[in-house]
C-alpha cells in the first residue's frame, strides 16, 4: 500500500484528492499548512506528498525544502494553479518530482502518482 | 450542476468552506477599510483566500465564480509583489465586496442545486480598469503591463561542473508531446531541462523562451518540445529518465550520427549559444517566489491540530429524532403499567441508571446542535458599512455576548430578521450627523447587538441610541390604515411601539432603497415566530429604541400542553396558551353565519371547536362539559375548544410523516410527538389555526 501525505489548507482540494486517491491502493494522510506537513512526514514517512503551495505563513515550497532536507529522495508533486508557473519552477528547483495544475482530472492524479510511485 | 464532483459530500464541502472563506474575507476588507489600509498580512490572507475560492470552484466546474476570484487574486498579486504607494483603499474594499457579493449570490443558486450561471462581465472590467489605474500611478514609467520579460535567447547552458572535462559521447534528440489538458507545458519543459542537468554538458532546446514566455505553451503544445543533447549517459538512460516525465502523452528519442546534424539544427532555430548556467534561471525563479522566509516548523505550529469534523445537519436532526424515542421509549419500559404493584429493587435502581445516561445522551446532542451567533452577528457588520456609507450616517456596531450559542435550525431564521433590524434602525432610527449635533448627542451613533441567555431561551436585542420612535406618528399611521383594534387612550406605551410589526403598516413612503424591498416590520415578526418566539419594542424618545427577540433555544424540543378531544391527542406550546376555563352557558354567542364567539371581560373571541376541525368523534360537545383554551399569536386570540387538559410536559417535536403532508393539507397542524404512554400527539400551530378562523369569518 502507497501512503500518500496530502498537504492543503482547503478541506475541499483535501477531499477532492482523497475521493480520487479512494478505493485505490493507498494509504492517506492529511495536513493543512506546511509546518504540519512537515511534523506527519516525519510520523508517517509517506512515500508520496501532494502538495498545495498558497498555504497560510509556512507554504507549500517551505515544506518542500524542509522536506527535502530531511530526505533528500522525498518524492513531493506540487499541486499548483495557472498563474503560479514561478512558483512551480522554483518547487523543481528545490527537488519537487512532479506537478498538477487544478482544477485536475481524477486520471491526471492517478497517473501522476502511479509514475511517481513507481520511479 | 455538473462536474466530477458532483456528489453531495463535495458540494457539501465546496459551499461550506466558500462561504467561511467569504465571511473571513469580509471581515479583513471591513477592517482594513476602516483603517484606511491593506496591511500586508491583510494582503496575503486576501491571496490565499481567493486563491482557494479559485481552486475549489474550478475543481467543481462553477468557473464564474473561479474568474471573478481569479481576478480579485490577480489585484493582490499585485498589490502584494509590487507595494504600490498609493491604493484608493475605499476603492479597492467596494470591488472586493462587490467580488464577494457576486460569490454569494452564486453560491446561494449551488446550495438550492441551480447551477451558477451569473454574468460579471462588468465586475471583471472594474478589476482589471483598477489594476491598470493602480499600476499607471505608480509606476508611471514602467514598462506595459505585460508581466512577461521580453523572451531572451537562454537556450543553452553548460553544466556548471566544467572543470571535470566531458567526453560527451553520444548524441541525441528528443521531441516530446504532453498529455492535453494538462496546463503548464511550459514548465513541464523546464522540469525535464532540469532533471537533464546532471546528465549533459551541451544542450538546446526550442521553443527556446520556456522559462519567460507563458506563450511558449501553446508552440509546445503543437510542435512539441525538441530538445538535443550531449551526453555520457547512452540512450536506454536518457529514454528512462524521459519516460518517467508526468503526464507524457508521446515521445520520440533519436541518437544522431554526428555533429553535423548538431549544428545543423542549431543555424536552422537561429540558435546563438550563450553561456548561461542553470543557476541564473533559478535566481530568477528565486526573485518571483516571494513568500516568507521559511521558518523551522516548530516554531511555526499553527495551534494545535484541529480535530474537528463537519456533519450533516440532517443527521443531527436523525439523532435528535432517535434521542427522542429512546427517552419516551424509557419512560414507556420504566413507567410501564403491568409494573405496578410489583416489589422490584434491582429494576429501579437499573432504570434509575437508564434514565440518567439518556437524559445525559439528549443533553450532549442538544449541545452538538448549539451554534454561537458569532458568525450572524459579525454579518451585521457588513450591512452597517454599506449603509452608513450611503446615507452619510456615522454608525458603530457593538457586539455583546456573541459566544451566546442557539440550535443551529434557529440561526438561519434570525438572520434575515436581524439584517433587517439593523437597516430600519439606520435608516429611520438614528438622525443625521447634523440632526444629532444639534441634539447635544455624539455624531457616531451607536447600534448595539446583545446576546444573553434567559432560562430556555435566548434573548437578542438590537438596540440604537437614535431618536426613538414617534408615537403620534405610529398612531396616525395605525388609524390610516385600520389597524387600531381599540382606542388610542387605552393603549400602553408598548402597545402603540408593537403596532410597527403589524402587516401593512409599512407603507410605501417609508420605503428606502434598503428597509424597504416591499417589506415591513411584519417579516421580521413572522420569522421569529415561526421558530417560537417573540418581538419585543421599547423606545425613548430623543434616546432610542430597543427591539428584543426572544427565541427559543431549540425548536427539537417544547414545553407543551396536552390537550384530549375524544380518543385524539393535541399538544400545544404553552408560550401561546393564555388561559383555560369552563364558560358559562349564556357566555356563548353565535353569529348570524352560524360562527360561535365567546365574551370574555367584554371582549369577543371567536370559538373553534377542535373536535369539529379535525372530525373527532366526541361526547362532549357541551361547552359546560369540556374545557376553553384561549391561544394568542401577533396580538390576536382565539378560544380553542378541547375535552380536557391532560398536563404540561416537555416534547420532542417531530415533523409529519411525508406520506400524511402528501395526502392532503391539513389545518393548524406542525408537527407531531410521542407521549410517555406511547400514543401520539399532534402538535397544534396556532398561527394556521387563527389563520383558518380568520378566513372562516370571512366567508
Ligand atoms: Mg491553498
Amino acid at each position: 500500500m502507497t501512503k500518500v501525505l496530502v498537504v492543503d489548507d482547503s478541506a475541499f482540494m483535501r477531499m477532492a484528492i482523497k475521493n480520487i486517491l479512494a478505493d485505490k491502493d493507498y494509504e492517506i494522510f492529511e495536513a493543512e499548512d506546511g509546518a504540519l506537513a512537515v511534523e506527519k512526514f516525519i510520523e508517517c514517512a509517506p512515500d508520496i506528498i501532494t502538495m498545495d503551495i498558497t498555504m497560510p505563513q509556512y507554504n507549500g515550497i517551505d515544506a518542500l525544502k524542509q522536506i527535502r532536507t530531511i530526505d533528500g529522495n522525498a518524492k513531493v508533486v506540487m499541486i499548483s494553479a495557472m498563474g503560479q508557473e514561478m512558483m512551480v519552477k522554483q518547487a523543481l528547483v528545490h527537488g519537487a518530482t512532479a506537478f498538477i495544475v487544478k482544477p485536475f482530472k481524477h486520471e491526471q492524479v492517478l497517473q501522476t502518482l502511479a509514475k511517481v510511485a513507481s520511479t | 450542476m455538473s462536474g466530477q464532483f458532483s456528489d453531495e459530500p463535495m458540494i457539501d464541502v465546496y459551499i461550506f468552506e466558500t462561504t467561511q472563506n467569504i465571511e473571513q474575507l469580509e471581515q479583513i476588507i471591513l477592517a482594513s477599510e476602516k483603517e484606511s489600509n491593506f496591511g500586508e498580512a491583510a494582503i496575503n490572507e486576501i491571496f490565499r483566500l481567493m486563491h482557494t475560492i479559485k481552486g475549489s470552484s474550478a475543481m467543481m466546474l462553477f468557473n464564474n465564480i473561479a474568474t471573478v476570484a481569479h481576478a480579485v487574486e490577480d489585484l493582490f498579486f499585485f498589490l502584494r509583489e509590487s507595494k504600490p504607494a498609493q491604493v484608493d483603499c475605499a476603492m479597492l474594499s467596494d470591488l472586493v465586496l462587490s467580488g464577494i457579493d457576486f460569490t454569494k449570490v452564486e453560491l446561494a443558486k449551488v446550495k438550492n442545486g441551480d447551477t451558477p450561471d451569473g454574468e460579471a462581465t462588468q465586475l471583471m472590467q472594474e478589476i482589471r480598469d483598477f489594476l491598470q489605474l493602480l499600476k499607471q500611478t505608480n509606476f508611471p514609467a514602467a514598462p506595459p503591463p505585460d508581466r512577461t520579460p521580453a523572451p531572451v535567447n537562454q537556450q543553452y547552458y553548460i553544466s556548471s561542473d566544467r572543470r571535470t572535462p566531458h567526453l560527451a559521447q553520444n548524441l541525441f534528440k528528443a521531441v516530446i508531446f504532453f498529455e492535453d489538458d494538462c496546463e503548464m507545458e511550459n514548465i513541464r519543459a523546464y522540469s525535464i531541462v532540469h532533471n537533464l542537468k546532471e546528465f549533459t554538458s551541451d544542450l538546446h532546446y526550442v521553443p527556446v523562451d520556456i522559462i519567460d514566455n507563458d506563450a511558449s505553451v501553446a508552440v509546445i503544445r503543437e510542435n512539441g518540445f525538441t530538445i538535443l543533447l550531449k551526453t555520457d549517459s547512452d540512450y536506454a538512460e536518457i529514454h528512462k529518465l524521459l519516460n518517467n516525465t508526468a503526464f507524457l502523452k508521446d515521445f520520440e528519442l533519436i541518437e544522431l550520427a554526428d555533429e553535423q546534424e548538431f549544428v545543423t539544427f542549431q543555424t536552422a532555430n537561429n540558435l546563438n549559444p550563450m553561456e548561461l548556467e542553470l543557476k541564473l534561471h533559478e535566481q530568477l525563479a528565486e526573485k518571483v517566489v516571494l513568500n516568507s522566509v521559511p521558518k523551522a516548523p516548530t516554531e511555526l505550529k499553527s495551534g494545535v491540530a484541529q480535530s474537528i469534523i463537519s456533519v450533516n445537519v440532517d443527521k443531527l436532526d436523525k439523532l435528535m429524532d432517535l434521542v427522542g424515542e429512546l427517552v419516551i421509549a424509557e419512560a414507556m419500559v420504566t413507567q410501564n403499567p403491568d409494573l405496578t404493584g410489583l416489589e422490584l429493587d434491582n429494576f429501579h435502581k437499573a432504570a434509575r441508571q437508564l434514565r440518567k445516561i439518556s437524559g445525559e445522551l439528549q443533553d450532549m446532542v442538544m449541545s452538538i446542535r448549539m451554534v454561537p451567533l458569532a458568525t450572524t452577528f459579525q454579518k451585521m457588520h457588513r450591512i452597517l458599512r454599506d449603509m452608513s456609507k450611503r446615507l452619510g450616517k456615522e454608525v458603530t456596531l457593538e457586539i455583546v455576548g456573541e459566544q451566546t450559542e442557539v440550535d443551529k435550525n434557529i440561526i438561519e431564521h434570525i438572520s434575515d430578521p436581524l439584517m433587517h433590524l439593523v437597516r430600519n434602525s439606520i435608516d429611520h432610527g438614528i438622525e443625521s450627523n447634523q440632526q444629532r449635533l444639534a441634539a447635544g448627542k455624539t455624531a457616531p451613533a451607536t447600534i448595539t447587538l446583545e446576546a444573553t441567555n434567559a432560562g430556555g431561551d435566548v434573548l437578542i436585542l438590537v438596540k440604537d441610541n437614535g431618536k426613538g420612535l414617534d408615537q403620534a406618528k405610529i398612531l396616525q399611521r395605525a388609524e390610516q390604515h385600520g389597524l387600531l383594534n381599540k382606542p388610542a387612550a387605552e393603549m400602553s406605551d408598548r402597545e402603540i411601539y408593537n403596532l410597527i410589526f403589524l402587516p401593512g403598516f409599512s407603507t410605501q413612503e417609508q420605503v428606502t432603497e434598503f428597509s424597504g424591498r416591499g417589506v415591513g416590520m411584519d417579516v421580521v415578526v413572522k420569522n421569529i415566530e415561526a421558530v417560537g418566539g417573540c418581538v419585543l419594542v421599547d423606545s425613548t424618545p430623543g434616546e432610542g429604541t430597543k427591539v428584543t427577540l426572544k427565541i427559543p433555544l431549540t425548536l427539537a424540543i417544547i414545553d407543551g400542553m396536552n390537550i384530549r378531544v375524544g380518543n385524539s391527542r393535541y399538544t400545544l406550546p404553552t408560550t401561546s396558551i393564555k388561559e383555560s376555563f369552563r364558560p358559562k352557558p349564556n357566555d356563548i354567542i353565535t353569529d348570524p353565519n352560524g360562527n360561535e364567539v365567546i365574551m370574555v371581560r367584554g371582549q369577543c373571541f371567536p370559538v373553534l371547536r377542535l373536535h369539529d376541525l379535525y372530525q373527532v368523534a366526541t361526547a362532549m360537545t357541551d361547552f359546560t362539559e369540556g374545557i376553553l383554551i384561549m391561544v394568542e399569536q401577533d396580538t390576536s386570540s382565539i378560544c380553542l375548544y378541547a375535552d380536557e387538559l391532560l398536563g404540561q410536559q416537555q416534547v420532542v417535536v417531530k415533523t409529519l410523516p411525508n406520506y400524511i403532508k402528501s395526502l392532503k393539507k391539513i389545518t393548524g397542524l406542525s408537527g407531531c410527538t410521542l407521549l410517555g404512554d406511547g400514543s401520539i400527539s399532534l402538535i397544534l400551530d396556532v398561527g394556521g389555526l387563527l389563520e383558518h378562523v380568520t378566513h372562516q369569518v370571512r366567508s
